[in-house]
């Protein structure tokens, strides 16, 4: 051999390798794909990463990173080394998910009309009713089938232990899916012969399914689908363009949108045409500035009574973020029994409420070794990671803490499972999570995977694309399957 | 169709050929400067004057050489027309739109400002034919890539409304300026005007077409005759309006109606006018009804599909 093969480096003690085992041989679902890497020289995987990012700059799918100057625009990376899920392990997973939004939807409804979970006493009154998340708005307003969180996007991790655990459940706008997408496409692209090697389940009927979630969240026979985005300038923008493109629907901002009649129209060049249902890429409080935000450009004067009155369906519905507090996410498991009267199947990551004395003394004597989070914070910002923090750092950390406890929860550090990455030293272990992305419509639909997020700073812990992270194709593959005798799995389903 | 969306893909492609034209305009005074010497104050100034930026230009207080206007045309990201502007206007436009657009027509869109962020690289501002080349060319392949890939529905129509509309209002300030030179230049000698004529026709792909049609001597009034009535030439304004009408006629007729009366107006005046009539008014107040006509045509397009109320 000229060149020297490809050889994935294993993870430190006590992370958990997706790719090899404790004695460093592949795991099953990974043997075809350690058989083909060794195949490869590092000039040939450099040629790819190349080819890929030369594709997605081209393609214009970047990201702008708030706080650098205006018109920033980046790439997210994407790592070209797949992370591969068995199928039995993700159809656990998938179960674990369905019973999980099942239970958040059933809680949503139930805060807001009977408030039977409150009058049993598992979750503490002014939890709930003093949250900054909690809309009164919505209280006693009906939402069809009582679906309150149509998309979720779902943060799971494994552990050193090898078992996953939820990190938080994103219900109010969760991004990334066309990440999931882009990524399958280019892995296609670039890498056909895995493809024969693999069964990898499809996931690009994505959009297909989300129109049918958005569909049916509303009572009436073929509904008016548009998707509303803040607009070319947030940072999610190319992938609510794609997603309106996908599913052939109209992308609209706040402008194009009015309130007549308690009726939402958009404005056309044939004149208003009615809208039934909006995918909100909008956070709540934007989205009407005379019910919310009154400084908001961004949203529909009026649009909130048009809600409330059902003459409109909104996805994800108003008031999903008093369930995906970091407050409220140590509920969770309680939810699920109290709705479901079925024990979780998937776990929670142990939480310290800051709010409470015990667990605040607890907290600030073990900040060192916590991660800390902020309860309303999301993206990676305002938390502090304990073990990767400097003295100073944490000390600064703990006057922000001691100053306002109620508005901080803390969770050991988690050893984030580790998946091969190619980086500068080679094939080498980085952290990841995955998102999956959960529909719910007149069921609950999953595609196979979602998006794998990898910190590709050696040892960081946070894969936030904001802070330097980057993303992987993820595959769930039958194992044992030699699809050599069969087609590529690249036809997608009919209808995808 | 949303009406915002109408309106970027309007500006889209106006803005595109308000870029190629501007790279026109530029790449045949540069070699008119090289042959005219050094001294021809007027030939320095002659694009300042067909995009009627002249003040615009003296604002910054450079000295008027040929090079220091180019630069001005092409670069400068104070002028909201220079080609970098027009480009990166383009691309903003199709970038709020990408979804109502063929993925081609955003890749190469975007490709194109790439391409150009590229150029610009550690100071440098290439004035020179081959980047006035390479500016027509990406204008000619994104017109092409719309024309092989896009459905022929509203945004293509929208689309060609916006190239036609600028194109029509450049071909007449061409003319309008060029003829004016050339009636008034104290030099006017055989020779000069030869060359003057035949940069107008360059300037506007139209050289070929004048000698297939006239097969004789470049003559001013036959310059007018070809890029104002020759129905069958891309760049003459009768061209011109033949798309605007025809894009009118697909586009819902009912808030409309003010625009379409004036473009069937202006196209009426195209289509069955003689160079006799646009003497008996004078070349200048012809052009100079055009141009003012055009404006208005343009605002009422906005008014009937755009406006935001």
């Amino acid at each position: 051999m000229s060149a020297p093969a490809l050889t994935p480096l294993p993870a430190p003690p006590g992370v958990y390798d997706e790719m090899l085992d404790a004695a460093r041989a592949p795991r099953a679902h990974y043997a075809a794909y350690a058989d083909w890497l060794a195949s490869m020289t590092p000039e040939q995987m450099a040629g790819k990463r190349a080819e890929a990012d030369l594709i997605f700059r081209r393609i214009g799918i970047t990201f702008s990173v708030y706080g650098e100057e205006g018109g920033t625009e980046r790439l997210i990376p994407s790592d070209v080394v797949p992370r591969i899920i068995d199928a039995d392990e993700w159809e656990r997973l998938e179960k674990g998910l369905v019973q999980r939004v099942t239970a958040i939807n059933r809680f949503l409804a139930d805060i807001y009309h009977g408030q039977e979970i409150l009058k049993a006493g598992l979750i503490p009154e002014d939890q709930i009713l003093a949250n900054d998340q909690f809309a009164v708005a919505m209280i006693g307003t009906r939402v069809p089938r009582d679906v309150y969180a149509h998309i979720v996007g779902v943060d799971i991790v494994r552990h050193g232990d090898g078992s996953y655990y939820v990190l938080e459940d994103n219900l109010r706008v969760p991004s990334g899916v066309s990440y999931m997408l882009s990524n399958r496409k280019m892995m296609m692209r670039l890498f056909p012969d895995l493809f024969r090697r693999y069964r990898v389940r499809p996931v690009e009927h994505y959009p297909a399914l989300l129109l049918q979630t958005l569909r049916a969240s509303a009572e009436i026979d073929s509904p008016s689908v548009v998707l509303l985005t803040p607009g070319r300038f947030n940072s999610a923008y190319f992938e609510h363009a794609f997603l309106a493109q996908q599913m052939g629907v109209e992308l609209v901002e706040g402008q194009d949108l009015f309130v007549k009649d308690a009726c939402v129209y958009m404005r056309t060049t044939e004149g208003p045409k009615r809208v039934d249902v909006i995918y909100r890429r909008l956070d709540a409080d934007f989205l009407d500035p005379l019910a919310f935000r009154p400084d908001s450009m961004l949203g529909v004067p009026g649009l909130l009574a048009a809600y409330r009155l059902g003459n409109v369906v909104i996805c994800n519905a108003v008031g999903t973020g008093v369930a995906d507090d970091k407050s409220i996410y140590p509920y969770v498991p309680e939810m699920v029994r109290f709705y479901l009267g079925e024990e979780p199947i998937l776990k929670n990551v142990p939480t310290w409420q800051c709010r409470k004395p015990d667990d605040l003394a607890h907290v600030a004597a073990h900040l060192e070794e916590l991660v800390v989070k902020e309860v309303h914070g999301a993206g990676g910002y305002g938390m502090l990671v304990g073990p990767t923090s400097s003295k100073a750092e944490i000390e600064a950390f703990r006057k922000v803490l001691m100053a306002n406890p109620g508005n901080y929860i803390a969770q050991p550090t988690l050893a984030l499972s580790s998946c091969p990455t190619f980086v500068e030293e080679g094939v080498a272990p980085r952290h990841i999570d995955l998102r999956p992305f959960v529909l719910v419509g007149r069921e609950i639909r999953i595609v196979p995977g979602g998006l794998t997020r990898v910190a590709l700073r050696r040892g960081s812990l946070v894969v936030n694309s904001s802070q330097g992270g980057g993303t992987k194709d993820t595959w769930v593959v039958d194992t044992g399957t030699d699809a050599d005798d069969g087609p590529a799995p690249s036809d997608a389903p009919a209808g995808a | 169709m949303l009406s915002r969306v109408a309106s970027h893909l309007y500006w889209l492609s106006r803005y595109l050929e308000r870029a190629e034209n501007m790279a026109r305009i530029l790449d045949v005074g540069a070699s008119l400067a090289l042959l005219s010497g050094e001294g021809d104050a007027l030939a320095a100034i002659e694009p300042l004057v067909i995009t009627d930026t002249l003040d615009a230009f003296d604002a910054t207080g450079l000295p008027r050489t040929p090079e220091n206007v180019a630069r001005f045309l092409a670069w400068s990201p104070s002028h909201a027309s220079s080609i970098v502007n027009c480009l990166e206007a383009s691309r903003e436009n199709a970038r709020a739109v990408r979804g109502s657009i063929t993925s081609e027509m955003w890749e190469n869109i975007n490709d194109t400002w790439l391409q150009l962020v590229a150029k610009r690289r550690d100071g440098a501002e290439p004035t020179d034919a081959a980047f006035f080349d390479w500016v027509k060319e990406r204008s000619h392949l994104f017109r092409g890539i719309t024309f092989a890939t896009i459905r022929r529905d509203q945004p293509y129509q929208f689309i060609r409304l916006g190239t036609f509309l600028e194109r029509a209002d450049n071909t007449a300030r061409i003319l309008s300026v060029k003829q004016a030179r050339r009636s008034t230049a104290a030099d006017g000698d055989g020779l000069t005007d030869y060359y003057r004529l035949s940069a107008v026709l360059r300037s506007v792909s139209s050289l070929e077409a004048y000698r297939d049609t006239y097969r004789d001597a470049i003559d001013a009034r036959r310059v007018a005759e070809l890029l104002i009535f020759d129905p069958s030439l891309p760049r003459s304004l009768r061209f011109c309006f033949d798309e605007v009408v025809r894009n009118l006629a697909e586009l819902p007729q009912a808030p409309a109606r003010t625009a379409r009366r004036l473009a069937a107006h202006m196209h009426a005046l195209l289509e069955h006018g003689e160079l006799e009539d646009v003497e008996g008014v004078g070349l200048d107040a012809f052009l100079e009804r055009f141009l003012r006509n055009n404006v208005r045509l343009g605002e009422a397009v906005h008014a009937a599909y755009m406006e935001m109320k």
